[in-house]
């Protein structure tokens, strides 16, 4: 009997073969670390900072994809489990914006287009709009958007270094 | 022979398109390649690559410079890409190659506008009259809508607050 691959995971794979995502690899942005359905892997590359990773893990939750957001939760690559807090990155003003421990249990990340987070927020549609979930985009949108964080000068390392 | 994957970006379009040419394509032949492709398909298009000054010239079978597995190709009608950034009161304004990535447009007006560590930090670029704030890997010439120019306003980053 053949099994039918689920929709959301079909079109998921498809963004992962795309050009935006592939290039993005190429480029050594991020790279594809595993898929367990309903959960994609990837690393995104930071910048170097003293005493911390050349890149995170996230995993990010993608049923319903790309119509619903993916929701992500930084992700230690080795254990295959959540990150330890202590291992966050975190920076000035911008990066610990975003990387909020406290934020609904450190499950999510508190950027616009996230899932979980852009609930309840109806004032983000407005005020981050080019921070938004694109479903023509999926993935990729999300990411460069890690990479923006992780990459800026705002980004000083881990929390606990 | 082997061969390298090229990711083309057209003027005005984000999207990217994949290309596969043989390592150390000459000049002539990635323009033909193109042409196949329907990516050049008018007269006054111009190819660069990466964030090369120079265009690919056509009549050649020298090898082109800078084309490696993974190179940016930029397929524009503008040699040069006039930009200006606005900051407060103050305007900079200068010429960059169409490949040019928001990431160096940023960095340039940095240091024209005298911004300390921490105020860099926290400004971003937005596009004039509009909210689109892209990202630092973007070419500039994939934000042209018309005409050769860009503007910029270099704005705080808004950090992303609400109830918890």
């Amino acid at each position: 009997m053949s099994v039918v691959a689920a929709p959301d995971l079909l079109l998921l794979e498809r963004h992962l073969a795309s050009p935006e995502f592939r290039l993005g690899q190429v480029e050594g942005r991020w790279r594809h670390v595993a898929t367990n359905w309903p959960y994609v892997t990837i690393a995104v590359s930071a910048a170097m900072r003293p005493n911390a990773p050349a890149e995170y893990g996230f995993r990010f939750l993608c049923s319903g994809y790309p119509q619903l957001a993916a929701t992500c939760q930084p992700w230690d690559l080795e254990t295959n489990c959540a990150l330890a807090f202590g291992r966050w990155p975190t920076g000035r003003a911008i990066v610990p914006s975003v990387f909020r421990i406290e934020w609904k249990g450190g499950v999510c990340l508190y950027i616009p287009c996230d899932r979980l987070s852009i609930e309840g927020h109806v004032n983000w549609s407005q005020e981050h709009r080019s921070r938004l979930w694109d479903p023509t985009r999926g993935i990729v949108c999300y990411l460069e958007q890690l990479y923006e964080l992780l990459n800026q000068s705002d980004y000083t390392g881990v929390r606990c270094s | 022979m082997s061969e390298c994957v090229l990711f083309v970006q057209a003027q005005g379009d984000s999207r990217v398109v994949e290309v596969v040419v043989p390592e150390n394509v000459s000049e002539s032949a990635l323009l033909a390649r193109l042409k196949e492709l329907g990516m050049l398909g008018a007269p006054n298009l111009l190819v660069f690559v990466d964030e090369a000054e120079d265009q690919v010239g056509g009549e050649t079978d020298r090898p082109v410079a800078g084309v490696r597995h993974g190179a940016r190709v930029h397929i524009t009608a503008c040699r040069k890409i006039r930009v200006t950034v606005h900051y407060l009161e103050k305007t900079v304004e200068r010429d960059f190659a169409p490949g040019a990535r928001v990431r160096n447009v940023k960095a340039w007006a940095v240091r024209e506008f005298h911004l300390d560590h921490k105020d860099a930090a926290e400004h971003v670029l937005q596009l004039c009259e509009s909210a689109e704030r892209p990202s630092g890997d973007t070419p500039l010439h994939t934000l042209l809508q018309g005409g050769c120019a860009l503007c910029f306003n270099l704005v705080p980053e808004k950090r992303v607050e609400g109830a918890f």
